[in-house]
């Protein structure tokens, strides 16, 4: 599995910010120096934005160099919608796509064209499909691993519709085949990303198909070259993005765009955790749908994101309000044929469980762990390299730290 | 008891405490998940001991609820002491609540509590008289 976050040791002065505020408890300190979990992270991102001393940065991608260098004969952008969020509100948004051919691609597919596509096909199967409340959004890849972590019971209640990058994707690829008499290897697409989650999803889906995107731009690291080439144009030649589709970008568009009522659209680590205990606890099955996204105002939120994302979010409310043109999404009038042929859905891929739980093991372990957790001073202060007293008490019985790394149990020691 | 049984957990539920209505049936949860039960059996032991929880805090006057562990199944026992149900086959129809007005504005109350707790389990028995109630459920692992 590739990696989407790097990290500086140099810069890390061990301060427990990125520990704490990790979802999953991936981070620990060691020798002072922060050390992820690569299975339990879940790409979320929430340490790049806590760390005061930038030592996570996303992983550099060699797009550029794939773009300019490669063999691809045809390369295709699918902008997220949050990208058009990123401009002051005089420009006018159909320059967006034209900058990014200018760069060097030979066609863009609005990822907004696709999303309006999922979210007939959202609409359609929460009207078919009424045997599982509520529903769960799946376009969120750090939402869907927090849900594979800490909520696998919840795994059922996923709506697995693929997300709009993937199908946008899909679509550009098949166009590019039928127009050009290409073939799959010939054909790179470029996905600009607002966050590193995507790129988990591109290299390690949970459904069972091969995804259609083959590299992942992270939005900051392209949005230079484009802003200048939008700035510089005034040609209005190219398409618009989908005013139903560019929703997606903040927090409740899914729904909006779906046209449903009884949803509930929640956005940030701390307040999707709260919502899907709830929904363990089977107190919201009255609900439709759920739209959990993992950043503060949803994908506009996202770490690879120029503009703050309460601007970025006004900026799409004003493009949806004073649009005056019509959007040609080129595959709307193919839905009803997608949904049916089963294009647009997936399965998950199946998993190992091996079943060798031993009731009395389990229990022996939890009392073990509890023994521990009750010698400590239950400050939660981290100072051990664990985000909480508990957690360090797993990682004392399970070997991986000692006892009296609680800085707190040797000073009383000491007295 | 048989000799497969190995651990108990006990909470004291306080009725009309809805500041803390919850807190067992999560600490349960919390518990269970810990030890790497199923994820599948932990949710339905969630929604079946928060019922529970909320029926005490809601109809008794307080009550305890009991999480039991077995080699092959957890029950969850809860006695409340209070009125009782008076009509045990009406109270289990999904829709049918007994619960007040000031109760329902809560967002509790929905006459669920009971059929629910039944759909999850593998076995429900329920005893009630005038001195309260005892319900016995069973989920094999």
């Amino acid at each position: 599995m590739n990696f989407s976050i790097m990290f500086d040791k140099e810069k890390c002065k061990g301060c427990t910010n990125c520990m704490k505020r990790c979802p999953t408890q991936a981070i620990r300190l060691i020798d002072g120096k922060a050390f992820i979990n690569s299975t339990k992270c879940i790409h979320c991102g929430e340490c790049i934005k806590i760390c005061p001393y930038s030592a996570y940065t996303p992983e550099p991608i060699e797009w550029y160099e794939e773009m300019h260098y490669s063999s691809y004969k045809y390369k295709i952008a699918i902008p997220g919608t949050p990208l058009y969020g990123q401009f002051p509100k005089k420009i006018d948004i159909c320059r967006v796509q034209n900058a990014i051919l200018k760069l060097g691609f030979d066609y863009v597919y609005d990822a907004s064209w696709a999303a309006e596509i999922v979210a007939k096909a959202i609409a359609k199967k929460i009207g078919k499909e009424k045997m599982i409340r509520p529903l769960i959004s799946a376009n969120c890849p750090a939402a869907v691993r927090l849900i594979k972590n800490r909520y696998p019971s919840l795994m059922d209640n996923l709506i697995l519709l693929k997300e709009p990058m993937e199908i946008g994707a899909m679509m550009a690829r098949e166009r590019a085949k039928k127009l050009y008499n290409l073939k799959d290897d010939e054909i790179g697409v470029f996905y600009i990303s607002p966050c590193p989650a995507k790129l988990l999803a591109v290299t390690d889906p949970i459904g069972n198909y091969k995804p259609s995107v083959d590299w992942v731009i992270p939005l900051n690291t392209i949005y230079g070259d484009l802003y200048r080439e939008v700035l510089s144009q005034d040609d209005k030649t190219c398409s618009y993005p989908s005013t139903s589709g560019i929703k997606w970008a903040v927090s409740g568009g899914q729904s909006e765009s779906a046209g449903l009522n009884n949803y509930i659209a929640v956005n940030g680590m701390e307040n999707i955790i709260q919502i899907l205990d709830e929904i363990e606890n089977g107190r919201l099955n009255d609900v439709d749908y759920v739209e959990a996204l993992a950043c503060v105002q949803g994908c506009v939120g996202g770490t690879f994101n120029v503009v703050n994302p309460f601007v970025a979010s006004s900026n799409i409310k004003n493009i949806i309000s004073c649009a005056d043109y019509e959007c040609i999404n080129p595959d709307l009038d193919r839905f009803e044929e997608l949904y049916e042929s089963g294009v647009l859905k997936y399965r998950l891929m199946e998993e190992d469980n091996p079943n060798n739980f031993n009731m009395k093991e389990a229990i022996e372990k939890s009392e073990k762990i509890k023994e521990i957790t009750d010698l400590l001073p239950g400050l939660d202060c981290g100072s051990c390299g664990a985000p909480t007293c508990s957690a360090h008490a797993e990682d004392v019985y399970s070997n991986q730290s000692k006892l009296y790394d609680c800085v707190v149990l040797r000073a009383n020691e000491k007295r | 008891m048989t000799e497969n049984f190995l651990k108990r957990y006990s909470f004291n539920i306080v009725a009309n405490d809805f500041i803390n209505a919850g807190k067992a049936s999560s600490a349960i949860k919390g518990n269970l998940k810990s030890m790497g039960i199923n994820a599948h059996i932990v949710r339905r032991i969630a929604i079946i001991s928060y019922e529970a929880e909320i029926n005490i805090v809601i109809h008794s006057i307080g009550g305890q609820l009991h999480c039991d562990l077995y080699h092959d199944k957890i029950v969850i026992t809860s006695t409340d002491v209070g009125p009782g149900i008076n009509d045990i086959e009406m109270a289990m129809t999904e829709g049918f609540s007994t619960a007040p007005e000031s109760v329902r504005e809560l967002g509790f109350g929905a006459g669920m509590g009971l059929p629910n707790m039944k759909k999850y389990s593998d076995d429900f028995k329920i005893t009630s008289g005038s001195k309260g109630t005892e319900i016995v459920i069973t989920i094999f692992l």
